[in-house]
This record gives structure tokens, C-alpha cells and sequence, in this order.
């Protein structure tokens, strides 16, 4: 061959080789995509920008529940410098040990080798700076913030929050691992107005992890939306004075304001430090709640159903009055007891009375005739053939026997039984086999919030709105539309003058049975009751408002084996009113009697 | 023949070639500025970018001289400056620095330089002088000889020096050797040899033995002008093969199709030796020595590399192919550079734009991967740019070759041409995973001093070489 055809081929052959660079070239940058998305996870760095979570305010503008910085320590593996890093320091800053720090690199790194995970949660802002002082490859801080509770009251209202569980996260794609979410109370049923929204920050980064600023000058950035703040009903120094007097009793409280359905006060007793269920602690504070047997995580005040005992009298006597079987002078005779059946024993009083004497008095055989009047109705043919179906009805109007439509998701109903209850419990049955009921016994149960609401009822004079906690939330004029309607029990207005006159004989009259809960010009209207207990010593139960004409208050207290209704419900109602209405107690001795009082809970201590 | 007033013999300077240079060295430059500038930094003549500035300084000045020194010199000095090269290449062995396992660099006073870079230099002049001595030729032994101690002593010393790369760039000569007429046969056997490598690895057994059979019947065929013949061999395979895999079927052997291939090519194999014999066609005969080294060849790899290589060279060769992955390892620098080259899409993302190129993503970018910042920045379009400026260069430095009238101006020119060729298609490939990782230079685009001065005196001295060429006709005699 000769030269020229030799540089012929060989200039081919360059030619030939520019060209496979070429194509590749072309391959790789045009119609290969995967390098330029493996570019972008070289650079590009997402990370989550935490809101802080919506304040909790009382009524006066007070806090319940603040949100403070915190900061969560973030690794990504793959970033971590190869010759290893001072632990001993990072651990000594994070506040943990060593072991614990090199344990939670393991499992970031099994995690991911590129993602971010928690190494340590919610370091104080003083660890923060620490931390960015030392310079550590691989590590940085992420935001967020962490509730507090100044007050330290109302755990079961405000309820806890803690970090969603996996079950959580597949139902409502907003949430990932390690956020947060309310798990009860105000936390869990305003939860999507409190969180607020999760913003984005994309950001560069070099080679070793180092942030070189906003990727594209921040436009893909989302600028986190803080929660909303929430503004309650409850009236915290009340609250926080009923905590106090029920320190170590178990049981209820719950106030209304009459006027409007705004809750005043919950307690469900024992009650916990908010403060508790927070931090680095929560898990085994936790686990001691969940294994205390007097259950502090239980709120009682929604969730419990109790058996009403003597306040639901005042719902009989309503229900008399309004369907004509019972007027305000019927007298009846009642020597320690109702005899006919099985019969329903009384205490020792004056005899006959009439009905308001009846009502201060607490007379069990006056209600047992009003009762079995109700029920064996010929207008309504026998008790099986409507005369208990009316009646239940009318109890049903009061709120009981199901959920009152609170914003509280975990309320649950009571239970007023159905006739068909009966049907399937006895081949025949009559008013006296239903009896327990005239006191408020038997199959009955009501939460506390239901006896709360009755007592609003009654000081309305026939309605009640739906109690509620919150008063206010920012950035609207209204609450839910649910929270302005008027509920009507079926009873006249008319009806309710001798049923509160017969109230206020229980404290300001003689035969009355709550004298204790006097209050010079109050005019405190109450319902004592002291409910049958099989399981042990009755639990001690106070229904009442104040002041007798427009009433700012109504109130049910209950507690567990307190015995009379008078002897611990009734003072410790009063107080509260006298509290709420007057700003101050005038009784320090009551107070001191009522926060010193033992009551023995031997079936609790049993559940052991 | 210089005219009275061209005194310099500057006036048949091809400064078009200049151009070509000079532009690739300017855009090597702002690689090296956009790869190693940091954000926000003022200009500063201590870090690479301007490091790189004073050695384009210093090359320019040196190509000046270079174009002032008569060209006799370069005829003159060539052998005694390729042994005083080699003298400092094996003073390296002893006195010099080890820089990332590889003991090439010296260090003269305040700057570091690796006498390899210009062993090459004086490898070329030295072998276009030998390739130029009257009577020398490339059919003979002697010649031949010669040629392979000036290229494998060099090579030698450095191997001892355990650089790789630089030993490697020796094959460009190859380039060079062809075009002075070294026989095509043993070109053929270096492309056989280096596609039976890669098809072992990148091919499966059937698919390998039927590229074999292809190919080898093809070129036979081509050779011989016996399309009946060959189309009945390959037919014969076929039908045998595919008798032999169904019967063994029935029969119930263990036989894999691969098996029966090979058996039926190895009948079949007989049957056209037989009929070679008989019409007495001497280079089937060859043809099939060639079949038959080929599948020992292949099996020699195999054995090689299972039972010789050590796992991690194992490793190595199978990520050159694309088999294996190890991203940790130097399988990183790979695939973080062909990140950065991917993403610069068609119009690339802009000077000083580049996220990998900016944020260090790839090591020795300033460097062995310089072609990561043309790709990301400048996408498509601007490596095309980059591309078509160097194969101008080539093509041009090999016109420039053909154009003298002395063998020794010829060779020298081919041997620059070579060198760039390899330089580039080596570099450029290894930073888009065609080429294995070896860690050579781009040619006025990596960053260091003595592979920009040694490239500028390997062309400056051709484009000086070519301007004092003879016009043709004339028998101009300096030597």
C-alpha cells in the first residue's frame, strides 16, 4: 500500500474514533436522562421546614399551650467524613451518650445512606449553638418546635402530642416520620388548624454536604405556614383551682357557661403535667400513665358513664310536668321509702312534701310515684305500648344517651336503654321493673358532660347549646355553625320555675339538702345526688347554676366514692362558683377541708 | 528556498494550525477557571487557574524560540536529547517525588515537572531520525529492531516508575509505523486480539463464537470471492448445530447450545479443510488457524482472569465493561464524571454554571477530568465544538505530514499527530466510560505545566519543521 492510501485509511480512522465520542456524547447528555436527575440528587438538598404548632390561649388571653424552638439532629450517612469524627463531643453537646449516638448512626445508616435521619430529637437552642460552633461533616440541625405548658394544667383538655405512628402516615399522606400530630383533647381535634402547613427548602450542596445557598434563588422553596392559634373557653386560674380540689379524688368537673355552651372548666381526676408528655421523658412517662390504674390518660369528663344518681330526678319532674301527670302541689306520702315491689328506700324527712320540697329534699318515693305516673300514661296505653318509648324521647331531647356533638372526638354517649332493651330482657315488664330509674339508678349512665349540660338546661329554662372549648381561632369570625344553634328539650319554659325554686330550697331552704353550698347572694340553685355504687361507697354528685336569674354558671361535679352528694360534689361546686362569679373563695377553711379530704379507691388499687 | 526578506522563514508558517492550538489552549483555560475558581474569590495568580496562566505565558515564549531556532537543530540534536531524556527519566527513579503511587515527577526548585512529558518529545525526534537514516525500511528486521528499542526502552523505565498512563501513550506510534508501511497483518491481529477481549467480557459464549464465525467467513469470503462456498459452510453450521442441540435433547444430554455450535464448527471446520486440500486453496488454510487461535485465544482469557488476576484487577475490568459497578472504589470518579457530562444536556448549563463542576463532585476535575467541566457547562454543543477543534488538529497535523518532502519532518509530524490522538481519544473516553480509567492528560486542557510545555514544543516544533519544508520540486538539502 501505498502512503497516500495510508493516510487516506488513517484519516478515516480518526475520523472514525471522533465519531464513537460523539455518539456517546450524544448518549449520555441527550437521550440518557438518568444523569441529569443523578446530577440534581448530587446537589439538591430537601428539607422540611416545621411550622410551629398554633398556641392554646384560655379565655383571657392566657397561655396554655406555647410552641419553643427545639432542634432536631439531622445525619446524612454518606456525608459523614471517612476518617471518623469527634462522638465524644457530638454526644457531650446532644446531651446522650456515646453508645446511644454511635447506635443511632448504625441505624441511619441501615436507613439510608443518602437521606437525612434523627439522630437526636428536640436539643435545646443552646445545644443548637454548641453544635454549629464544632463544625461536625455530615450532621446539621433542622427546626421545629416543642409544646410547652406554662400552667401546667388540663392535660386530658388539651390532650398530648406525640410522633405518628406508621398506620397514620399511610392514611393521610401529609404526614412523614418524625412528625408530630395531636393524639387527644384540643391537640387532636383542632389538629390541622394547629399544625399549620410544612414548608420546603431546597438548597445546593458540594460534595461534602456543605449548604452553597437556595437552589434555582429559592423558587422551589415553600415557606412553612405556623399553626393557627386557638383560643379556648376554659377559664384557666378556675381550672387550674379545680385541679386543685380535686387532688387526689377521682372523678369530673365540668363547667358551662349557661348563655353560650362555652366550657369553663373540665378536670377529669387524676390529671396529668402536660409538661410530662413532652420531651426526652415521654416514653416512659407514658408507659407509668398507661399502668396507673386510676387511668390519668382517661377523660373521664367525655368518656366515663356514670349512673346519674338523684340530679336526674329533675329530669323526671320536668317530664311530669310536661305531660300533665304531675303539678307543683301534688303532695305525696313517703315514709323511709316507696313501698310498692321490691320498693325504693328514702332517707328520714318530713312527709308529705310537695314538688319543689321534693326536689330540695331528694325524696326517692316522691319520684317514684312521678315515675311510674310517666310510664303507666293511659294516654300513651301501658308502658310497653309507648308510655316508656315518650319517656325516652323526652330524656333523649335532654342530650343524653348520645353524643352531644362536642369538639371533643373522643366523647362518647351514655346510654339511655330502648324499651326493645326490655323486651329482649323480660317476657313482660312493667313501671316497677324500670323503677331504679325515677332516682336516676339502673341502666342509666351519663357522662359528666351531659350533667353539665343539664344543669345548663335547666338555668336556659329549656335550651341548651352544644358545649364546646373553643372560643376563638385566628383568622375567623366564627366557629363551627353547630355551636350557634339552640337545642330545646321538650319541655315549656313554664315548667322549669317550680324545679328551680325546689333547686335553690336545696341550698338556701332548710329541708334542703346542699345547706354547705350557701353562698351569701349567689343564689346558687343545686341537685344533690348520691349514686348508688355496687362495686363500693357511692359516688358523690352535685348539679347545679348560679345565679338563680341569669345564670353566668352551670356546673356538675362528680366524684368517685365521695359518698353524699353534699358531702364533697356540692362544696366543691360551690366554691367554684363562688370562685367564678365572685373572683375570690371567702371559705379558706372549706378550701383546706375539701384539698385535705382522703377518699379510699380499694377497687382501683384491686384492678391491679 | 527563503526569500531576502523572510530571514525567519516565518512566511510559510500555517498559522492556520496556530489557530486551531492557541484556540483549544484559551478554552482549556477557562475549564480550568471554571473547575478550580471558588465562589466569591477574588483573582489570584496562586491558585491553578492562575498557575495555568503563567505556564501559557511560558509555552508561548517557548514556542516563540521554537519558531526562531533553525530546523537543522532539531535533526541534530534529536538522539543526543533523547538520551539525555532518558537519563533524566531513570534520575527520576532514584530522585524523584511520588506523587499518587507513581514515582515520575522531579522537582526543580519551586516547580515540579515530569520528565515523561518530554521523553515523549525526544521519542519522536529520535524516531523520525532513525526512521529518516537512508535506506532504513520497515521490511527489515534490523530496522525494525531499532524502531522497537527506541519505543520500549523509554516505555521500560517507565513501567518502573509505575505510571501507567504514560507508558501507555507509547502505542500511539502505531500510528506513526503505519503510515511509514509497517505490514497491515500485524494491525489486524491487534484489532482481533483487542475485540476477542472486550467480546469475552461483553458478549455471551454463543453470541462470541457466532461473531467469530461471522466475521471469519465474511472476511474469507471477501478474500477468496466465494459467496456459494461460504454461504454452504454457514448453512452446514446452522442445520448441524441446531441437529445435534435437538437431538441431544431427545436423547437427554446435558448439551447447552454453545456445545453444539462449537462441535458443529468444528466438523464443519474439517469438511472445508478437506475441500481446501483437494481444490488446493492454501489460505483457508490460515483462515482457520486464525478460527481455531481465536477460541484459544478466548479461552486463554477466560483462564487469565479467573485464575491469574487478583480480585480487584477482576473488579476493575469488569467495570470497564459496564458488568459491574463500584461506585465506592475508582468507579466513583467514572460515574460522577459522566453525571456532570449528562447533565449539560444540548446548550450545557453556562460558564460558571455547572452544579457538579462548582460544588467538587468530581476529583482531579482540573485535571485527568477537565472534559467534565466542557460537557456539564457547555453542553452537546460545546464538547462538539471541542471535538471538532482537536480532530482539526489531528487531521491537519497529519496533512502537514504528508506535505514534506523529508521522511524526517514526515515521521515527526505523524508521531505529534499520534501522541494528540491518543491523548484525546483516551481522555475524552475514559471521562464518558468508553475507555478504561488511565490517567493521561487533555491535551491543552488539563491543568499542570509540563503537559501543556511539552505538548506546545511537540507542535511548535512540527509547525517549525513545516515552515522551513522545501517547496515542491526543489531537493533542499540541510541535512
Amino acid at each position: 500500500m501505498s502512503g497516500a492510501s495510508r493516510y487516506r485509511t488513517l484519516g478515516w480512522f480518526v475520523i472514525g474514533l471522533f465519531v464513537v465520542l460523539c455518539l456517546r456524547l450524544f448518549h449520555i447528555q441527550i437521550i440518557d436522562h438518568t444523569y441529569r436527575d443523578a446530577a440534581e440528587n448530587n446537589v439538591l438538598r430537601y428539607e422540611v421546614q416545621h411550622p410551629p404548632r398554633g398556641e392554646i390561649y384560655d379565655r383571657n388571653g392566657e397561655f396554655l399551650a406555647q410552641s419553643v424552638p427545639s432542634y432536631d439532629l439531622m445525619v446524612v450517612p454518606k456525608n459523614l467524613p471517612r476518617e471518623g469524627f469527634d462522638t465524644v463531643a457530638l454526644a457531650r453537646i446532644a446531651g446522650i451518650s456515646t453508645e446511644a449516638l454511635a447506635k443511632s448512626i448504625t441505624a441511619a445508616k441501615s436507613y439510608s445512606r443518602s437521606r437525612p435521619s434523627i439522630v437526636v430529637k428536640q436539643m435545646t437552642t443552646e445545644a443548637k449553638l454548641l453544635f454549629d460552633e464544632g463544625n461536625f461533616d455530615g450532621f446539621y440541625t433542622l427546626f421545629r418546635t416543642q409544646r410547652s405548658y406554662p400552667r401546667k394544667i388540663a392535660g386530658n383538655l388539651l390532650g398530648y402530642i406525640g410522633q405518628v405512628n406508621d398506620n397514620i402516615i399511610q392514611k393521610n399522606p401529609y404526614y412523614e416520620r418524625g412528625d408530630y400530630i395531636g393524639y387527644s383533647g384540643i391537640e387532636s381535634a383542632y389538629e390541622e388548624l394547629l399544625r399549620g402547613e410544612k414548608g420546603e427548602k431546597v438548597s445546593v450542596v458540594d460534595v461534602r454536604g456543605v449548604v452553597k445557598g437556595p437552589y434555582q434563588g429559592g423558587y422551589y422553596d415553600k415557606s412553612p405556614i405556623a399553626g393557627t392559634a386557638i383560643t379556648t373557653t376554659i377559664d384557666g386560674p378556675l381550672q387550674q383551682f379545680a385541679e386543685e380540689l380535686m387532688r387526689g379524688k377521682v372523678g369530673s368537673i365540668i363547667a358551662l357557661e349557661p348563655s353560650t355552651g362555652e366550657i369553663l372548666v373540665m378536670v377529669s381526676s387524676p390529671t396529668y403535667d402536660p409538661d410530662e408528655l413532652m420531651g426526652r421523658d415521654r416514653g416512659s412517662n407514658y408507659v407509668k400513665m398507661l399502668n396507673n390504674p386510676r387511668q390519668p390518660l382517661f377523660n373521664r369528663a367525655v368518656m366515663s358513664s356514670y349512673p346519674p344518681g338523684s340530679t336526674f330526678k329533675l329530669v323526671n319532674a320536668l317530664i311530669g310536668l310536661q305531660e300533665g301527670v304531675l303539678k307543683p302541689g301534688y303532695r305525696y306520702e313517703c315514709h323511709q321509702g316507696y313501698k310498692v315491689g321490691k320498693g325504693v328506700k328514702c332517707h328520714d324527712h318530713p312527709s308529705p312534701l310537695n314538688l319543689r320540697q321534693a326536689v330540695s329534699n331528694s325524696c326517692n318515693g316522691y319520684f317514684c310515684y312521678v315515675f311510674r305516673n310517666i310510664m303507666d300514661n293511659p294516654d300513651y296505653g301501658g308502658i310497653m305500648n309507648g308510655g316508656y318509648d315518650n319517656w325516652e324521647r323526652y330524656v333523649r331531647s335532654f342530650g343524653f344517651g348520645g353524643k352531644l356533638g362536642s369538639d371533643f372526638a373522643s366523647e362518647r354517649g351514655g346510654f339511655v336503654p330502648t324499651s326493645d332493651f326490655y323486651d329482649k330482657g323480660y317476657p313482660r315488664w312493667n313501671s316497677l321493673t324500670v323503677i331504679s330509674m325515677a332516682i336516676g339508678q339502673g341502666e342509666l349512665g351519663c357522662s359528666p358532660l351531659q350533667m353539665a349540660n343539664l344543669a345548663a338546661i335547666i338555668a336556659n329554662r329549656g335550651y341548651y347549646y352544644i358545649p364546646h372549648v373553643v372560643k376563638h381561632i385566628d383568622g375567623r369570625d366564627s366557629l363551627d355553625s353547630r355551636f350557634y344553634e339552640k337545642h330545646y328539650a321538650m319541655i315549656d319554659r313554664e315548667h322549669y320555675e317550680p324545679i328551680i325554686d325546689g333547686m335553690w330550697g336545696t341550698v338556701h331552704r332548710e329541708i334542703g339538702t346542699a345547706g354547705v353550698a350557701y353562698v351569701k347572694g349567689l343564689d346558687i340553685c343545686g341537685k344533690t345526688g348520691t349514686a348508688q355504687n355496687p362495686h363500693g361507697k357511692d359516688h358523690s354528685t352535685f348539679l347545679a347554676f348560679a345565679p338563680k336569674d341569669n345564670p353566668q354558671i352551670a356546673i356538675s361535679v362528680y366524684v368517685e366514692n365521695g359518698g353524699f352528694g353534699a358531702s364533697v360534689a356540692a362544696p366543691i361546686a360551690s366554691l367554684l362558683m363562688e370562685q367564678y362569679i365572685n373572683g375570690e373563695v371567702t371559705r379558706p377553711e372549706l378550701v383546706e377541708y375539701i384539698k385535705n379530704m382522703k377518699i379510699a379507691y380499694p377497687n382501683y388499687e384491686k384492678r391491679k | 528556498m527563503r526569500s531576502a526578506n523572510d530571514k525567519l522563514g516565518w512566511s510559510k508558517i500555517d498559522w492556520k494550525t496556530i489557530l486551531v492550538f492557541v484556540v483549544l489552549m484559551l478554552l482549556g483555560w477557562m475549564n480550568i477557571y471554571a473547575a478550580s475558581s471558588g465562589e466569591g474569590e477574588s483573582f489570584t495568580l496562586s491558585s491553578r487557574y492562575g498557575m495555568q496562566m503563567i505556564w501559557m505565558g511560558i509555552s508561548m515564549v517557548v514556542a516563540g524560540v521554537i519558531l526562531l531556532v533553525d530546523d537543522i537543530y532539531y535533526h541534530q540534536f534529536a538522539y543526543p536529547f533523547y538520551l539525555l531524556m532518558l537519563l533524566v527519566l531513570v534520575a527520576t527513579l532514584f530522585i524523584g517525588k511520588e506523587v499518587n503511587g507513581a514515582k515520575s515527577w522531579l522537582a526543580l526548585g519551586p516547580v515540579a515537572i515530569q520528565p515523561a512529558e518530554f521523553m515523549k518529545l525526544a521519542t519522536a525526534l529520535a524516531l523520525a531520525r532513525f526512521m529518516s537514516e537512508y535506506h532504513f525500511s520497515l521490511g527489515r528486521p534490523k530496522d525494525i529492531v531499532g524502531v522497537g528499542a527506541l519505543l520500549l526502552i523509554p516505555i521500560g523505565v517507565i513501567l518502573a516508575q509505575n505510571d501507567m498512563g504514560s507508558a501507555l501513550v507509547y502505542c500511539s506510534f502505531l500510528i506513526v509505523l503505519y503510515r511509514e508501511g509497517l505490514n497491515s497483518w500485524i494491525y489486524y491481529a491487534i484489532f482481533l486480539v483487542v475485540g476477542l477481549f472486550v467480546g469475552s467480557f461483553i458478549l455471551s459464549d454463543v453470541a462470541l463464537l457466532i461473531a467469530l464465525l461471522v466475521v471469519f467467513v465474511v472476511v474469507q469470503m471477501v478474500g477468496n470471492r466465494n459467496p456459494k462456498e461460504s454461504a454452504i459452510y454457514t448453512a452446514g453450521v446452522g442445520a448441524l448445530s441446531l441437529a445435534i442441540y435437538g437431538g441431544g435433547l431427545l436423547a437427554g444430554w446435558a448439551l447447552t447450545y454453545y456445545t453444539a455450535l462449537l462441535i458443529a464448527s468444528a466438523v464443519m471446520l474439517l469438511v472445508a479443510l478437506a475441500y481446501a486440500y483437494r481444490n488446493k486453496l492454501a489460505n483457508i488454510y490460515l483462515f482457520a488457524a486464525m478460527f481455531v487461535g481465536s477460541l484459544l485465544f478466548i479461552g486463554a482469557i477466560d483462564y487469565v482472569f479467573n485464575d491469574v488476576l487478583q480480585l480487584h484487577q477482576q473488579k476493575r475490568i469488569l467495570d470497564l465493561f459496564g458488568l459491574e459497578s463500584d461506585l465506592k472504589g475508582w468507579g466513583y470518579n467514572v460515574n460522577q464524571s459522566k453525571i456532570a457530562i449528562g447533565s449539560g444536556g444540548f446548550f450545557g448549563k453556562g460558564f460558571l454554571q455547572g452544579t457538579q463542576t462548582q460544588y467538587d463532585f468530581i476529583p482531579e476535575q482540573s485535571t485527568d477530568f477537565i472534559f467534565c467541566t466542557v460537557g456539564e457547562e457547555w453542553g452537546f454543543v460545546g464538547s462538539l465544538v471541542v471535538l471538532i477543534l482537536f480532530a482539526t488538529l489531528i487531521i491537519r497535523l497529519m496533512k502537514m505530514g504528508e506535505r514534506q518532502n523529508e521522511p524526517f519532518r514526515r515521521v515527526y509530524c505523524y508521531g505529534v499527530a499520534g501522541i494528540f490522538l491518543f491523548h484525546v481519544f483516551i481522555n475524552i473516553g475514559m471521562t464518558i466510560g468508553l475507555m478504561p480509567v488511565i490517567g493521561i492528560p487533555l491535551p491543552m486542557f488539563s491543568y499542570g505545566g509540563s503537559s501543556l510545555l511539552a505538548f506546545t514544543v511537540l507542535f511548535f516544533i512540527a509547525v517549525r519543521l513545516d515552515s522551513q519544508n522545501s517547496t515542491i520540486g526543489t531537493t533542499y538539502k540541510p541535512y
